[in-house]
């Protein structure tokens, strides 16, 4: 498994904590808002979440583009540089 | 205690009014640590005493969470003073709580706030309230700003 995928595992972990969202409903493609029901709320303890766990900063202006576990992996890789 | 901020801007800056305001002065705003101290005289004046309770007035926890989401709301203004001017409305959205010991007529209530992520829509904070330099309840909260429409 290559670190990314690793990575991968854990958001999609950490998302289904926040969210109470099971990990098998949390597909890359599922929309927070509309399909499994994720608030701002839960965005912003999201966003907060994996800024401490990689030591990144997520900029305020590319939350609004998180709507998918897919999208969330797309910045952080670009955040990550991988 | 010098106030950095008095009642007046507290008042002028928290929808909350009374007998609903529950900081009377803020001591201390730190903009590069992003935190805030304010203080709460806990008074027999305060309307909760009458029921709660009667003949052993105790603030109660609901309270005190109260008034440390007001002081994160304070905190939100010092740091984004031109969103907060705009009177949006301030919302809960999470709070993880822990109460350690009981508050009680007279006690000063010092409420410390730090920011551990605050966006123009809304944060995260983590909050002590203190008395005597000992913790009483310690707090995480989430909460959201919208402007009025």
């Amino acid at each position: 498994m290559s670190d990314f995928d690793t990575i991968k595992k854990e958001v999609r972990a950490l998302v289904s904590d926040i969210t109470e969202v099971p990990e098998e409903e949390l597909t890359d493609e599922a929309t927070f808002t509309d399909d499994l029901g994720i608030d701002s709320m839960m965005a912003l303890e999201i966003v907060a979440s994996i800024e401490k766990k990689y030591k990144v900063v997520i900029p305020e202006e590319k939350i609004p583009t998180i709507t998918s576990l897919g999208n969330v992996f797309l910045m952080l890789e670009e955040l990550l540089g991988k | 205690m010098e106030a950095v901020w008095d009642i007046q801007k507290i008042q002028d800056t928290l929808p909350q009014k009374y007998p609903f305001l529950f900081v009377d002065r803020v001591i201390a705003i730190n903009e590069e640590e992003k935190s805030i101290t304010c203080l709460k005289e806990v008074s027999i004046n305060d309307y909760f005493f009458q029921g709660h309770f009667p003949g052993n007035p105790v603030m109660p926890g609901v309270i005190i969470i109260e008034a440390l989401a007001q002081a994160s709301i304070l905190l939100y203004a010092a740091l984004r003073p031109v969103e907060a001017g705009k009177k949006p409305d301030y919302f809960l959205g999470k709070v993880d709580a822990k109460f350690f010991s009981p508050v009680r007529v007279g006690d000063q209530l010092m409420l410390e706030v730090k920011a551990e992520k605050l966006l123009s829509k809304g944060g995260i904070v983590t909050a002590e309230a203190k008395v005597d330099g000992e913790t009483v309840t310690s707090a995480r909260i989430v909460f959201g700003v919208k402007p009025r429409e």
